[in-house]
């Protein structure tokens, strides 16, 4: 399976790319201003304006952004009713999922744990696209709530170093046309 | 007589930098290039390392996943060992001319590191050991192969030894500091912050008290989780539980990474006035920035567990919110504010003046990057894929990398007394900029892809992203080639100048004037007196009637009923050795801080030390099933066993007693701290 970028990652990577060209760009305008004369004094009544102004940005940016993610968390929550219990069970270097299999839409549960060492349940849609991860930790139940619409394989990828085979250590799942 | 004249040295700091630059001691100039000179070696080694697993990746080199493993684990334990010598020394020199630092103190962390480093290197490439350098547990013990026993445990002890010698490190710096500044809160500025003060201390020093507390506090619980493991590798019924294990591993690798990148700024404060001829000065939102970063470093490495879902979802917002308030202080206090002292600054462009500078703009690209896979539905499509690789290489090569070449490169400038030329610095920088950035630019879009990360071998249609990522690697590795040429030159320079003086001679008879080399003198700037421990743990009566309640409370542990309470589970079980540990250590620390026995001990401060790292650390070692569960139907050996807890915590107290009021307390408190979590993480 080739891996694509998702619509959320391509905003995430335009976000960052913006932010670091702005900040590559200041850095460069301050480099070759640091070889100009100005009184300390001035830059520092200016510089200090500017920097209450800066801090205040940073904390409502903050309370923003913080604020709302914290309010979109993809923990799962309640009770199985309604949900397939898909069980997974990951070891050196398998994965096991039980049922493998479900309809397109139906709302799914994934109880994901370990029999030996941690890993990385990362599921990726029939397009190639990260669509979420969970860790496999064994004594541990991570509960993974998804609802898969896509009909296809979708592909497990370990995200957690579990040793010499870490990086072929793929399972797959598929989601049938209702 | 022949007339003799000194020629004025020509110039590399800023004119109105002499204001911000004493004289050097020999200790704190050889300590510095020490340091910066072993710290770099292992540094560029790792990098070369990191070179060949890019190539790998990109299938260029054909090496197998077992050896990919060795040297990925190599390669993260290598570099952060390296940046932390490097960083630790220039706070070290930059602290040292406001702090009198114990030299002995410092070079006995550096043993302790180096000797650790060394053990890594063994382990990983003769023993085999492959579980990563964050190695997390029950990964060790299942080497698929792979890895030996004694690898398991060189390994662990090699971690334990660098974190011993931070250890030994951060607890010089808070003695220091804080009998230098009359106490904790002053050491930290509070008592600027409330007004009380008028004079704050240097912000290298509240840096460098911040970073002792959570360096103290990194230490102790690396201590703990290896320990624990290092047991685990010679009793194989002991169990560890993963979740608490991967919070305490986290705690301590996140941290340490985190601390480096801390210790750096501290020795900017203290640099970049130099080039740029103003002060860096503390202010009261430099205070309660530091007092912010205080929490926040220790707070944030929960975000390595995001994607734990039994971690408790209150933990995950915590270490959310602890990970972007981490970037207000730095964006504020420290990024922006040495950028104000640059502009107009006229600038003096050095070697040393442009890695600092280059340096910031990493980090603040790297941590951008970094709040971004902090966000928790964000990490959700990040967590560890090649995003994670990207965001700590960017500030870790594009800013404390480069700020460690900057300090090797200030201190042979000032030797030298003069820099390299301006197109050799800007081929470097060039290059290290493009190749730094393509490197890491890579990554990030691979990241985005959903390319895990420590993957051997890369997902299909993938390894382009490693072909891009190994010739950025390239290009990176001629710019550090090319800065490595110019401070060897530099290097020899100035070996040549600290070690003779060219003066201007007149001929006495021809009447010619030319130049000739004579043996330098040794400067006299003499090293400064440590300061000796002050006060003691306990002193008022009522401290020291706590003290006393605290032994009454800890001889709960052996009343017959908690005693078999505890036997219900191996937790429980080794949470009662914990508490005659606890018993032992407020013992000693009472008796130690009684006036009549604190006479008689004298002063002793590396006693001390030695104590309150060796006394818990056997304690640990011994708290095994294989040890105490033969004596549990003896009842006088199993007595044995715990009154040797009690007197293993005994010599504790009696140590932490020998280090001063502050560290003193703090050395009980976390001894204690590291059997609790002890006994938390093993089952």
């Amino acid at each position: 399976m080739t891996l694509r970028f998702g619509e959320p990652q391509v905003a995430i990577g335009i976000v960052f790319g913006v932010l670091a060209l702005v900040l590559a760009s200041a850095f460069v305008v301050i480099g070759i201003q640091a070889g100009s004369e100005i009184g300390f004094q001035r830059v520092h009544d200016v510089g200090y304006w500017i920097r209450k102004r800066w801090l205040a940005l940073l904390l409502v940016v903050g309370v923003v952004v913080v604020g709302s993610t914290l309010l979109d968390l993809p923990y799962s929550s309640g009770s199985d009713a309604g949900r397939t219990l898909v069980r997974v069970t990951a070891g050196q270097f398998f994965w096991s999922l039980i049922p493998d299999s479900i309809a397109a839409g139906a709302r799914v549960r994934f109880d994901v744990t370990s029999v030996d060492v941690n890993h990385g349940f990362g599921l990726y849609d029939p397009h190639g696209h990260l669509i979420g991860s969970v860790q496999a930790m064994p004594g541990y139940h991570n509960l993974l709530d998804l609802t898969l619409t896509q009909p296809g394989v979708y592909r497990i990828r370990c995200l957690e170093l579990c040793g010499i085979d870490h990086s072929t250590m793929e399972g797959a799942f598929t989601v049938t046309p209702r | 007589m022949d007339a003799v004249t000194a020629i004025a040295p020509s110039q590399v700091l800023h004119p109105r930098g002499a204001a911000f630059t004493p004289e050097t001691s020999r200790a704190e100039r050889r300590i510095g290039l020490l340091f910066a000179a072993s710290g770099l070696a292992l540094v560029l080694l790792m990098g070369l390392l990191g070179i060949t697993m890019r190539l790998t990746q990109a299938d260029v080199i054909g090496l197998s996943p077992g050896w990919f493993y060795r040297l990925l684990t190599l390669h993260g334990a290598g570099m952060i060992t390296g940046v932390l010598l490097v960083t630790m020394g220039a706070l070290w020199y930059a602290l040292r001319q406001d702090v009198p630092l114990r030299a002995g103190r410092m070079l006995a962390a550096y043993w302790l590191i180096v000797t650790g480093a060394l053990a890594v290197l063994v382990a990983t490439l003769a023993g085999g050991f492959g579980a990563g350098w964050t190695f997390l547990p029950p990964l060790p013990f299942y080497p698929a192969g792979q890895w030996t026993t004694w690898s398991e445990s060189l390994f662990f002890s090699g971690l334990l030894l660098v974190g011993g010698g931070f250890f030994v490190y951060c607890l010089d710096v808070l003695e220091q500091t804080t009998a230098r500044y009359g106490g904790l809160t002053r050491a930290l500025g509070w008592q600027f912050l409330r007004g009380r003060d008028g004079t704050p201390p240097p912000p290298q020093a509240i840096a460098a008290t911040v970073v002792a507390i959570d360096g103290l506090l990194s230490s102790a619980v690396a201590s703990a989780i290896l320990t624990g493991l290092l047991g685990r590798t010679y009793d194989s019924g002991a169990g560890v539980d993963p979740l608490v294990a991967k919070n305490l591993v986290y705690f301590f690798g996140h941290s340490m990474a985190n601390l480096a990148i801390y210790l750096a700024a501290g020795a900017v404060y203290v640099l970049v006035p130099r080039y740029a001829g103003r002060p860096y000065e503390t202010t009261k939102a430099f205070v309660a920035g530091w007092a912010g970063s205080l929490v926040f470093i220790a707070a944030a490495y929960s975000h390595h567990l995001y994607m734990d879902f039994v971690q408790p979802t209150w933990a995950e917002a915590i270490s959310e919110v602890a990970s972007y308030g981490a970037l207000v202080p730095v964006a504020v206090v420290t990024i922006y504010s040495l950028t104000m002292l640059v502009w107009g600054s006229r600038y003096r462009w050095t070697l040393a003046s442009l890695l600092l500078y280059v340096g910031l703009a990493g980090w603040a690209i790297g941590g951008v990057g970094a709040v971004i896979d902090s966000l928790i539905p964000l990490n959700f499509r990040l967590h560890n894929t090649d995003w994670v690789v990207a965001h700590f290489h960017t500030y870790l090569i594009l800013c404390v990398v480069l700020w460690c070449f900057a300090f090797l490169a200030h201190l042979l400038e000032r030797d030298a007394e003069r820099t390299t030329s301006a197109a050799g610095r800007a081929w470097t920088a060039m290059l290290i900029l493009v190749g730094g950035y393509g490197l890491t630019g890579t990554w990030f879009l691979a990241g985005l892809l959903g390319v895990p990360r420590r993957y051997a071998i890369q997902p299909p249609g993938t390894s382009g992203y490693s072909l891009a990522g190994s010739i950025f690697a390239l290009v990176l590795a001629l710019g550090f080639g090319s800065l490595c040429l110019q401070l060897v030159r530099l290097a020899r320079e100035a070996w040549e100048r600290r070690h003779y003086v060219l003066v201007a001679h007149t001929d006495g008879w021809t009447g010619g004037t030319y130049r000739v080399r004579v043996p330098r003198e040794d400067e006299a700037v003499p090293s400064p007196a440590p300061h000796p421990s002050v006060g003691l743990p306990l002193e008022r009566p009522g401290e020291l009637a706590l003290g006393a309640a605290l032994c009454v409370v800890g001889l709960a542990a052996f009343l017959p009923p908690v005693v078999r309470a505890s036997e219900a589970s191996v937790g429980y079980h080794h949470l009662d050795h914990a508490g005659h540990f606890f018993l032992g250590t407020m013992l000693g620390l009472v008796a130690g801080s009684l006036p009549v026995v604190s006479r008689r001990l004298g002063p002793r401060p590396t006693l001390g030390l030695t104590a309150v790292i060796a006394a818990p650390t056997l304690m640990m070692l011994v708290m095994i099933p294989r040890f105490y569960e033969p004596l549990e139907h003896q009842p006088a050996e199993h007595a044995a066993y715990h009154l040797a807890m009690v007197a293993f915590g005994l010599l504790t107290g009696l140590g932490a007693s020998r280090l001063g009021r502050v560290t003193g307390r703090l050395a009980a408190f976390l001894a204690v701290g590291m059997s609790v979590m002890f006994a938390a993480a093993m089952r």
